[in-house]
C-alpha cells in the first residue's frame, strides 16, 4: 500500500484508495470491488482493478492506476496528436509538441495526456519547461507507455505485467504500427 | 481418400458445399470506455473505412486501413477490441447480465470476457478460467488494456471448476475445438477426424461440469468454431438426453441447428442452435442451455 501511495504522491497528488479492499498477491497490487471481494475464492492469478507491481524496491505501475491518477488534480500534460503517437512508440517529449501544462520543474514526474484527456502513460520532466527556449531538445523522458502493451507480447510470458525497467529503449509497438 | 476430400464430403452430406472464404477483419467497440459513435469518428478520422456489421450492436468491418488496427492509441487505451465476427454473438445471448455471477470457463485470450465485463458495465462478478500458463498472459493483458475490473482470473482447467466452490448465474463455454478450414489455411493437413472425437469427449466432460456449477434455471451458452457436427449438435443432444438442461431459443444470425446427422435423428429441439455456415463470418455453432430444477 505504501508503494502505491509513494508512487502517487510523485505526481503531487493523492487518490482515495480503500484500503481494505487492496489485496497483495505475490508481487502484484489490486483493489477488489465490493462484490468481487466476497464471492471470489483465494488463489487468484488476477483480479479486479491491477495497480501495480513491486520488484526490489521499484514500483511499476499499471495503465489502470495512472488513468485513477489522471482523474485528480495532478502533475500532466496534454501533447498533440503527432507527439502522442511517437510517445506511444516508446519516444521522449520535446517541447515542440507540449500544449498545455500545469507549471511543471525540472525533475517532476508527469502524466502524458493526449487531446482527448486520455493518460497515455509517465515520463519525467528533463528541463524548466517555461525557461527552456530550444524546441527540440528532450523536454520529458519517457519512463511507461501505452505500446506496452504490445511489447509485452514479445517477452517472456512469466515476466509480470507493468514490469518495463524505465531505462529500456528498444520500443516500438509493432512493425505495422501507424506511421 | 484425402483428409480434405474426407471432410469435404461430409459437409456437403450436411448440407454446405466447401468453399474457401476471405473473413473480413473484425472489431467490436467497448462502450463501457467510450460511446460508440465517437470511436467510430476517431477511427475514421484516422483513414479507416468502417463497416457496421448489421446482425451485431457494437461490431464493425473493416473495410480498409492503411496499418493495424490493433497498434492505434484507441486500441491501447481499450477503446475497442478485434474479435472475429462469429465470436461476437456468444456473450450476446445471455439474458440480464448485469447483476449476476458469470462464468467464463474457457476464456483465453479474453475477447469473450471483456465482452461479458460491457455488457455488465463492468459490474457485478466474472470469474474466468484457463488451462494454459502461457495463455494467461494475453488473458491478463488484455483485461488490463480494456480496463476490466469485475473480473477474476484462474490457472484452472474447466472441467474441474467445481473446485472454486461457487455457483453461477450464467455460465460461457467457447470451448476447446478442433476450429475450421476457413480460420486455418492448413486445417486439412492437420486434423483427423480421431480429433474430432478427442475433442467431443473433453467437451462433453466441460458441459457436464459446468451444468454442476450452474445454479437452476441459469444460463450456459455453448459455442465451438468448429464445424464438426460432433464438437456441436452430437453434444447438445448428448447434453439433453443426458444432463439437466434443455435448449432455449435464442434470436441471433446463422441457420437453425441440424436435427438429422448423417441419418441420426436428434432431439428437435437442437435446432434451436444456431449454425454458422462460412460466408460473413468463420464457421461456428452456437447455441443456450438452460439448466433444470431437479
Amino acid at each position: 500500500m505504501k508503494a502505491i501511495n509513494d508512487f502517487v504522491a510523485q505526481f503531487n497528488t493523492s487518490i482515495p484508495l480503500d484500503k481494505s479492499h487492496i489485496v497483495r498477491n505475490r508481487n502484484r497490487y489490486y483493489m477488489l470491488p465490493k462484490n468481487l471481494k466476497q464471492q471470489i475464492p483465494k488463489g487468484f492469478f488476477y483480479a479486479g482493478a491491477y495497480l501495480g507491481a513491486v520488484k526490489g524496491s521499484s514500483f511499476f505501475p499499471s495503465f489502470l492506476l495512472l488513468a485513477m491518477i489522471a482523474e485528480q488534480k495532478a502533475n500532466k500534460l496534454v501533447v498533440d496528436k503527432k507527439t502522442a503517437w511517437l510517445f506511444i512508440c516508446g519516444r521522449d517529449i520535446f517541447k515542440k509538441g507540449i500544449l498545455t501544462e500545469n507549471n511543471l520543474k525540472k525533475g517532476d514526474y508527469v502524466l502524458i495526456l493526449n487531446e482527448h484527456n486520455e493518460c497515455l502513460g509517465f515520463g519525467k520532466i528533463m528541463s524548466n519547461l517555461r525557461e527552456e527556449v530550444d524546441n527540440n531538445k528532450v523536454a520529458v523522458k519517457n519512463i511507461l507507455d501505452l505500446g506496452d502493451f504490445l511489447r509485452r507480447e514479445k517477452r517472456k510470458p512469466q515476466q509480470p505485467q507493468g514490469s518495463k525497467q524505465p531505462q529500456r529503449r528498444d520500443k516500438k509497438p509493432s512493425k505495422s504500427a501507424r506511421k | 481418400m484425402s483428409s480434405e476430400q474426407f471432410f469435404v464430403n461430409r459437409y456437403k452430406k450436411l448440407g454446405w458445399t466447401y468453399r474457401q472464404v476471405k473473413l473480413k477483419q473484425a472489431i467490436r467497440i467497448n462502450t463501457m470506455n467510450a460511446d460508440r459513435d465517437k470511436v467510430v469518428e476517431r477511427l475514421e478520422s484516422l483513414g479507416i473505412v468502417l463497416e457496421k456489421i448489421p446482425f451485431l450492436d457494437d461490431g464493425y468491418w473493416i473495410r480498409k486501413s492503411r496499418f493495424s488496427v490493433g497498434a492505434t492509441a484507441e486500441y491501447l487505451l481499450g477503446l475497442y477490441s478485434i474479435q472475429e465476427t462469429a465470436a461476437q454473438i456468444p456473450a450476446t445471448l445471455f439474458t440480464e447480465l448485469e447483476d449476476k455471477t458469470v462464468l467464463d470457463a474457457c476464456a483465453s485470450p479474453g475477447g469473450k470476457t471483456v465482452q461479458l465485463a460491457n455488457i455488465m458495465k463492468n459490474g457485478s462478478v466474472i470469474v474466468s478460467l484457463e488451462l494454459k500458463q502461457r495463455k494467461m498472459f494475453a488473458l491478463v493483458n488484455q483485461l488490463e488494456r480494456c480496463r476490466v475490473t469485475n473480473t477474476a482470473v484462474y490457472n484452472m482447467d474447466a472441467k474441474e471448476a467445481s473446485k472454486l466452490n461457487m455457483q453461477f448465474d450464467r455460465v460461457l463455454l467457447d470451448v476447446p475445438c478442433s476450429g475450421n478450414p476457413i480460420a486455418d489455411r492448413d486445417w486439412f493437413s492437420k486434423r483427423t477426424i480421431e480429433d474430432v472425437h478427442r475433442n467431443a469427449r473433453r467437451q462433453r466432460q466441460i458441459l457436464a461440469e459446468a451444468v454442476k456449477v450452474t445454479k437452476d434455471g441459469g444460463e450456459i451458452v455453448y459455442a465451438t468454431c468448429s464445424l464438426e457436427p460432433e464438437e456441436n449438435e452430437l453434444n447438445i443432444d448428448w447434453a439433453v438426453a443426458n444432463l439437466q438442461v434443455k435448449v432455449d431459443e435464442i434470436k441471433c444470425h446463422g441457420e437453425k441447428g441440424l436435427t438429422n446427422v448423417f441419418g441420426k435423428q436428434l432431439d428437435l429441439s437442437i435446432q434451436k442452435c444456431r449454425r454458422l455456415w462460412p460466408e460473413q463470418t468463420q464457421g461456428f455453432f452456437v447455441c443456450k442451455l438452460r439448466k433444470q430444477a431437479v
